[in-house]
């Protein structure tokens, strides 16, 4: 994956957790991968296309996905949720629009043009995800709520 | 001393096998430092990882080792035996982890969670396995005629575990059996009777020697030292560096007898050193005009307007640029493109800003590039050209087709079977007379596929 595109998702990730969850953020090491990955239970899945195409998704088990939406709609003084209904995952998906869309307002001021769709939401056990000719960066995430895999596979356009 | 205690408790043993002489002679070889003509002629030939175990020294045949490796993030398996730690995630093969303290009924050191533990891989007849040690040591060259056998007063393991005792640098290690430790209950019986005749016949069975070292010694020495690069993960040997390491064997023989230590490693410090004049000239730093100019003769005619090619293992850039910088001049009036690649992200992620200093720019690329405040960098054009990208070759890649790959020395650094899937990649990634770069002391020997262009630069062209 290009380098230019690293760190706007490592920051933005950084910095739109540690805004709406209001705590400490660690970020664990980068890596690659480009075999079949296990999805950890929620998935939310942003794709991109223009001068680039691929996705990126936000991986985290069902458990984590209650609490941060929870965390999220208690900070805006709402009910938090118990289970994973339409709530919670509207809100998923709203963390996962700010994030890609931070992410990809920083790579437009570098010069780089595309466009984001709509978040989708993929919930379930034993899942795997595997993107044929992309290798994906694993940007991993520990908030006090658990962990969140950010997974980006983009490639260029030829 | 600790050698003393030692040898009281051995020496019972060696003569309790009835032969007194061999104890003796074995013996006489342990004490080689009162014996200089003895010690001149002792032979490397069994060399082995060491690792400690509540506080006493073990060594493992380098063998049965296929890496040294930090374990971290085991998944625990319920209702497994006590001694099984878990199983382990290596890069996509599953290995069960053994901790070998709780299986020699040994205090573990406590570690708090989530610190990486020491470890082993070790090949097994059929499988891999992982143990947990308390610390590795470093990798020991003995000769086999030094190991003594095992004896009764090592209670703290299954006497039929060990595989016998050596001496060296005056710390007694005890050299583990793997194979018989991990063989199957079922054949744990067949194991005591092995062990039984291994104690009657011990590996210290001295054979008359000639002192002149023959020639199927040099061939375990040198699969040796070939073993020992890949267990420090410096270089995996394979027909593409085999005549350089034969070539660099000798020297570093040369070399070693001339301050009069042993060729075997002792530690990643002495495969390091071995490895260094391996590396290409102009590594990590932009190409000399003599290196240039034996590239640029050797580009292959482009009839389309684009030119592509790829550049993994580019590490900070600098050989991207210098690639850049002569492609650009050679194909003028046509789009230059390279796709550079490299998996260690720091070094990745300095490349697209690479600043330089000055006087490090050689005089034929100085057109290429601008000052800035704290150095020279190249111009934009050059920059537009190279794509930098955090790329494992072990991964698809994204390039299309290139008329160019140039991979110095990356090869060399990777298991001889990604060295050809990787090859395989590069033939069908270039055009049919497209041009691959190796390193300086890389060779292709398949002439099928690579037919070899220049004596300058180690270039090859698809047939």
């Amino acid at each position: 994956m290009r380098v230019e595109y690293i760190n706007p998702f490592v920051e933005s990730a950084y910095n739109v957790l540690r805004e709406v969850l209001n705590s400490d953020v660690n970020r664990g090491e980068l890596f690659l991968k480009s075999t079949a990955m296990p999805v950890l239970g929620v998935a939310a899945i942003v794709g991109l296309a223009g001068d680039v195409e691929g996705r990126v998704m936000f991986d985290m088990t069902r458990d984590t996905a209650i609490k941060i939406a929870s965390a999220m709609l208690e900070a805006m003084d709402m009910e938090p949720i118990s289970t994973l209904n339409d709530m919670g995952r509207a809100t998923i998906n709203e963390l996962a629009n700010m994030i890609t869309g931070q992410a990809v307002t920083k790579l437009h001021e570098l010069g780089f043009k595309f466009d984001l769709t709509p978040p989708a939401i993929l919930s379930g056990e034993n899942m795997e995800i595997s993107d044929a000719g992309v290798e994906a960066l694993i940007v991993p995430m520990e908030v006090p709520q658990g962990k969140i895999e950010i997974n980006v596979a983009i490639r260029e356009r030829n | 001393m600790k050698w003393n205690n030692g040898n009281d408790k051995q020496q019972p043993s060696a003569s309790a096998t009835g032969v007194a002489s061999r104890g003796l002679r074995t013996l006489g070889f342990g004490f080689g430092r009162d014996d200089e003509s003895r010690e001149e002629i002792e032979r490397i030939d069994f060399k082995m990882v060491t690792f400690s175990l509540a506080g006493k020294d073990y060594g493992i045949d380098i063998m049965k080792v296929k890496e040294i490796a930090k374990f971290e993030r085991f998944t625990f398996v319920p209702n497994a035996r006590p001694f099984v730690a878990g199983v382990y995630n290596l890069r996509g093969e599953i290995i069960s982890i053994i901790d070998l303290r709780v299986m020699f009924n040994l205090p573990a050191e406590q570690h708090s969670d989530g610190t990486p533990q020491d470890g082993l891989i070790l090949r097994l007849e059929d499988n891999l396995i992982g143990v947990i040690v308390d610390r590795i040591d470093r990798v020991v060259g003995i000769s086999s005629e030094s190991i003594q056998p095992p004896h009764p007063i090592f209670a703290d393991i299954n006497i039929g575990y060990i595989s016998g005792v050596v001496e060296h640098e005056d710390r007694l290690y005890i050299t583990l059996d793997v194979d018989r430790i991990f063989t199957k209950e079922s054949e744990k019986a067949r194991a005591v009777d092995q062990s039984r005749s291994v104690m009657e016949t011990p590996p210290g069975e001295p054979i008359e020697e000639p002192a002149r070292v023959t020639a199927p010694d040099e061939q375990q020495e040198f699969s040796f030292i070939s073993e020992g690069l890949a267990t420090f993960d410096k270089l995996y040997a394979s027909a593409i560096n085999q005549q350089w390491l034969q070539q660099r064997f000798e020297q570093w023989r040369q070399e070693r007898s001339e301050v009069q230590k042993p060729i075997q490693f002792a530690d990643e410090h002495d495969a390091a050193a071995f490895v260094r004049p391996f590396f290409s000239a102009n590594s990590e730093q932009l190409w000399d005009r003599s290196y240039s100019e034996a590239v640029r003769a050797v580009l292959p005619h482009a009839e389309t307007m684009v030119v592509n090619a790829w550049n993994p293992g580019c590490a900070k850039g600098h050989e991207s640029y210098s690639l850049a910088a002569i492609l650009s001049a050679y194909y003028s009036g046509k789009r230059v493109k390279i796709w550079a690649g490299d998996n260690d992200l720091l070094s990745i992620s300095t490349a697209p800003n690479l600043i330089l200093a000055e006087e490090t720019v050689p005089a034929h690329m100085q057109e290429f590039t601008v000052g800035t405040a704290n150095g020279v960098t190249f111009s934009a054009g050059i920059k537009e050209m190279i794509l930098f990208e955090y790329h494992d070759i072990r991964h698809e890649s994204g390039v299309p087709h290139a008329h160019i790959v140039v991979c110095r020395d990356l090869l060399s650094l990777l298991e001889p079977e990604v060295q050809q899937q990787v090859l395989t990649k590069f033939y069908e990634t270039l055009v049919n007379g497209g041009v691959l770069i190796v390193g300086d002391n890389e060779q292709l020997d398949d002439d099928t596929r690579w037919q070899p262009l220049s004596d300058q630069v180690q270039a090859y062209c698809k047939v």
